[in-house]
């Protein structure tokens, strides 16, 4: 449980260069996790076993409740948190191969400018560090300054800068170096609607970049509307993982309102109908466990001629929100599970040791 | 090397932005203009163009160049720069490694593609940036007064800067332990000015019980002379008692009359043997309670790093290369110190001696950059197995 992996534990410089993962789309992993681990000091199980995978091209949201693991797992990914066991590759190389963050954006969570840089200087301070030479600098700061709106603001000290703003030079560090890898940390906190869609607009032109951006965020209507794929972290474990549509087509339907009360009838050619309480009084709303438009027809035809008025007809699939809380929820007691990290007691109930 | 440049850019904003470093600089210049508006004539010492009699510092004693130097090793280096901006400047930079390893900025830090040990080493250099500039740029001025107000183009002088640097260094490395350790600012200041007040009790305390350990050795070494100066008497009594006994013996009536006296002065005479040889135990103990006591302090000195001792090398340097006129030897005079009568010339003499062999330079800057590269070595094993 606690033993190191040879890559996490040998020095960046001598760890052997690793081929490139592929994916079954044959685009290369960006991200691809294997048993990632960390415990505190041997008691508090932060991450327990995380397998996880982001291509390149793709915006991965990374989603679950506080203190599920996500931060950790970010930080450790970015060599700030040293793992308890972590096997994988990040961009192709051993996690915790030092030259591979020179191709890895971060804006961490909570970030802090020091307050005696300009915006311009932040970013440009930020590229430095990431090996990127003076004139690549301050041509992207430029550039990067005028794609997230901070043009006029890029030479004015971050003191003066709004918790929106911050966040848009951080955005912006984070792609000086051009990266393949984007990690972002609660992105929109704090950013006004205008501001997130605009953030929102900039993920997409990272991702069509051929960059992967790694998402980690609470606010899962965001996640919903910019990510590709998703996972779901529950106390250090990975509960599900893949597109917003894979997770979520076991739950789509269809919903039929109608005028009046259900029909007798709750089964029309191996279909059943489950029903439900209208939107509207006086309507009843019909259920069809299907994603399928064909197979709803011969009820639709039922109906007409049992002369019920259809006031709307609409396909139904889970919200990110309503996955989320279905995994987040213990599915025995029906209540959340304890926020944080599993304890030992805990650990061992589950069978985590 | 594009890391480590940002880096030091990125420091002198941070420099740039407080005032701190700005007033020291500012302070540093008046003292400096100060340095430039005093210096000595015939008569004594001159302000401007006022002249105060006073004939200790006059060019019959002290020549105008060795004046300036003598000011800027004392007084500019000693006291200005070795405590007032040396304070200021560990309250100006003791927020540096706790904003450091603060989250949200450490976290941007170590995702970057440089390694710990050197992020930690290249942040603690950028911290020295502020002793640096200011050392430099109160020395280059101090040269130029020395030159122009003293006739003495000294090049001596700037070994001031490395000196003055590493000095700070001891008290910097302390600072960015306990920063990077506790991540408080309140903590870097109170711990490292606790740990220069130790550090200054300690190369006190090693320095006065030296003082008293050759004043019993001098003490000792004396009452062993009287000693054997009176075991000579005591024997030489008794050989002429002897033959005086014989001579009684052999009939002569005057040396039979003498005999009652000489046995009486060699009564006398054991005596005061023995009184000195007590007296002279007592001696043996306290020194060797004396030794004791310098030896632990000694040791304790070598443990820590030698602030004081280091600054007043630059005197040292500049008597054995820059000319500087040695301080006049003490009368050889008797005067009482630690309850004892002893030569200060001697004392002294000896005490220098003393310096020279168990406090010289390579033992100063040696033990004390050792203590230094402890320090650090301690503190970058911490970072470097820290999670943030």
């Amino acid at each position: 449980m606690h033993e190191k992996t040879s890559s996490t534990s040998s020095s960046p410089s001598s760890s052997p260069p690793t081929a490139p993962t592929e994916s079954e789309g044959g685009r290369e992993y960006a991200v691809d996790l294997h048993d990632v681990r960390k415990s505190y000091k041997g008691k508090v199980h932060a991450l327990r076993g995380i397998e996880m995978k982001a291509q390149r091209g793709e915006i991965f949201g990374l989603l679950g409740p506080n203190g599920a693991g996500k931060s950790t797992l970010v930080k450790i990914m970015l060599t700030v948190v040293r793992p308890t066991r972590a096997r994988g590759t990040i961009l192709g190389r051993p996690i915790g191969h030092q030259a591979t963050l020179r191709r890895v954006g971060y804006l961490p969570e909570k970030h802090r400018f020091p307050i005696y840089q300009t915006g311009r200087q932040a970013i440009e301070f930020v590229g430095a560090m990431s090996q990127v030479d003076a004139k690549t600098c301050r041509n992207k700061a430029d550039e990067l300054l005028d794609l997230v709106g901070m043009s006029d603001w890029g030479d004015k000290k971050v003191s003066t800068y709004s918790k929106g703003m911050l966040q848009r030079v951080g955005i912006a560090a984070a792609m000086v170096n051009d990266p393949d890898l984007v990690v972002l940390d609660e992105p929109t906190d704090g950013v006004d609607p205008v501001g997130r869609k605009d953030i929102r607009d900039v993920l997409v032109k990272i991702r069509d970049r051929g960059a992967c951006v790694f998402l980690n965020s609470h606010l899962l209507s965001e996640l919903e509307m910019v990510c590709d794929r998703v996972a779901i972290l529950v106390q250090g474990e990975v509960a599900a993982q893949g597109t917003i549509e894979e997770l979520t087509s076991a739950s789509r339907r269809y919903e039929i309102t109608i005028a009046g009360s259900p029909p007798d009838w709750t089964d029309h050619n191996g279909l059943s109908l489950t029903s439900l309480p209208g939107p509207l009084d006086g309507t009843s709303t019909l259920a069809l466990p299907t994603a399928e438009a064909n197979e709803i027809q011969d009820i639709l035809d039922q109906l007409r001629r049992e002369n019920r008025t259809i006031v709307s007809l609409r396909p139904v699939r889970e919200t990110l929100e309503d996955l989320f809380m279905r995994y987040v929820h213990d599915p025995e007691t029906g209540r959340a599970k304890a926020p944080g990290a599993i304890r030992n007691i805990q650990a061992s109930k589950g069978g985590d040791a | 090397m594009r890391q480590t440049v940002a880096l030091f850019v990125d420091a002198y904003r941070e420099l740039n932005h407080r005032r701190l470093f700005w007033i020291t600089i500012v302070l540093s210049g008046l003292v400096v203009a100060g340095f430039a508006a005093i210096g000595n004539d015939e008569e004594g010492l001159t302000v401007l163009h006022w002249s105060i009699p006073f004939p200790f510092v006059s060019t019959n004693f002290i020549p105008e160049a060795d004046f300036y130097k003598f000011t800027f090793a004392q007084l500019g280096v000693g006291y200005w720069l070795a405590w007032i901006a040396t304070i200021i400047g560990l309250v100006s930079t003791a927020s540096i490694f706790p904003d450091f390893v603060d989250r949200g900025s450490i976290d941007l830090m170590l995702s970057k593609p440089i390694g710990r040990a050197r992020l930690f080493f290249t942040k603690f250099l950028t911290g020295l940036m502020f002793a640096g500039l200011q050392v430099t740029v109160f020395t280059l001025a101090s040269f130029l007064v020395i030159g122009l107000r003293g006739g003495d183009w000294e090049p001596w002088i700037f070994i001031a800067v490395p000196l003055v640097l590493v000095f700070y260094s001891y008290l910097f490395a302390v600072q960015a332990a306990i920063g990077l350790v506790t991540g408080s600012v309140i903590a870097s200041v109170i711990g490292v000015f606790l740990f220069w007040f130790v550090v200054s009790l300690v190369q006190t305390g090693d320095g006065i019980t030296l003082a008293w350990r050759i004043t019993n050795e001098i003490s000792s070494e004396r009452k062993i002379v009287r000693v054997e100066k009176q075991e000579g008497r005591v024997m030489d009594t008794s050989a002429r008692l002897v033959d005086l006994r014989l001579a009684a013996d052999g009939g002569d009536a005057e040396a039979a009359d003498q005999l009652p006296e000489l046995e009486l002065e060699l009564v006398n005479k054991r005596e005061r043997l023995d009184t000195i040889t007590f007296e002279l135990a007592e001696e043996i103990e306290t020194l060797d309670l004396s030794q004791s006591i310098n030896g632990w302090f000694h040791i304790a000195n070598t443990c820590l790093p030698k602030t004081s001792e280091t600054i007043d090398l630059l005197a040292r340097l500049l008597e054995d290369y820059a000319g500087l006129m040695r301080p006049a030897a003490p009368a050889d005079d008797t005067v009482r110190q630690f309850g004892e009568m002893v030569g200060r010339g001697e004392f002294q003499e000896r005490f220098d001696a003393e310096l020279d062999a168990s406090h010289g330079p390579f033992w100063i800057l040696g033990t004390s950059l050792g203590f230094e590269a402890l320090v650090l070595g301690f503190a970058v094993w911490r970072f470097r197995r820290r999670d943030f």
